[in-house]
């Protein structure tokens, strides 16, 4: 068992019940916090699986990180993620964390990969509450990663009237 | 109030862990694009590309490289080429790797 997979079986071992969440907007424009704070809600209600929000970096095992890390709060966010306990999560949130909306210019990262050492990625723009339970999910090892096998193609549409009849 | 109750007995759980049957908001949801392989020539692809505003579509030879992560499902793909471009519907598209999210479509539209 190589190094990476002993850590991702003591997070699924110690995180496998209870994780507590930082959220961290770094320069986001708030419609991703809006699909976080929804995941309270109680037609997702994150905390029956476990999840908690805390406000204190020091009591959270995920850091849930939105925006594209604009260079003002690189500081902030190095303090962020030392201060939490190990072991550690980052989940990159959004188009913008993982690049797509600003580009690395004097005043953004453009990226949040640039600074913290992300481990789990969610796309959308912004990521509705199921993708963002679904990262958590794959982010703690209980569900399964599905883009792998996702090709993004679509089928002809001769090949769909073959494949119909 | 009663029925739920003993309705809640009889299955024996009252939540699952993630959504048990396909959730029927999702289909609402803007998801990013798929493209049809044999709809897309180099210069489909080029259009593509330009049309993207967040550098989430680059053709390369080809190939169009499509990373998804960047992706906002604004939808200006599907704009400029209906013929080539749909959407995808998948919206559960976390990812421990950032290269899992780069995805390379074939050009295999007849060109001329």
């Amino acid at each position: 068992m190589s190094t990476e997979e002993e850590l991702r079986a003591a997070i699924a071992r110690q995180f496998g019940r209870s994780l507590h969440i930082r959220t961290l907007d770094t320069g986001s424009c708030a419609v991703c916090e809006q699909e976080i704070r929804l995941l309270a809600a109680p037609h997702y209600d994150l905390h029956r699986l476990g999840f908690f929000f805390t406000p204190a970096p020091r009591h959270a095992d995920l850091l849930l990180v939105t925006g594209p890390m604009i260079r003002a709060f690189e500081v902030a966010a190095r303090k962020t993620y030392d201060a939490m306990p190990g072991p550690k999560v980052v989940v990159a949130v959004g188009a913008c964390a993982l690049g797509g909306v600003y580009p690395a210019d004097p005043f953004t990262h453009g990226t949040v990969d640039a600074v913290l050492p992300v481990d789990v990625w969610i796309p959308g723009c912004p990521p509705s509450p199921l993708a963002l339970l679904h990262g958590l999910g794959v982010a703690v090892g209980r569900l399964a990663e599905k883009v792998r096998d996702i090709p993004f193609t679509a089928e002809d549409d001769t090949e769909r009237v073959r494949g119909a009849s | 109030m009663t029925l739920w109750f003993v309705r809640g007995l009889r299955r024996g759980v009252v939540t699952t862990r993630y959504p048990a049957r396909p959730e029927e908001s999702a289909r609402y949801l803007p998801t990013p694009p798929a493209f049809r392989p044999r709809a897309l020539t180099a210069g489909t692809a080029d259009r593509l590309a330009a049309s993207c505003p967040s550098g989430a579509l680059r053709r390369a030879d080809d190939v169009l490289v499509f990373d998804v992560g960047r992706c906002t499902a604004c939808g200006r793909c599907a704009a400029e080429a209906p013929h080539a471009v749909t959407t995808s519907g998948a919206f559960e598209l976390a990812a421990t790797s950032r290269s899992v999210l780069v995805k390379t479509i074939p050009l295999r539209g007849e060109t001329g």
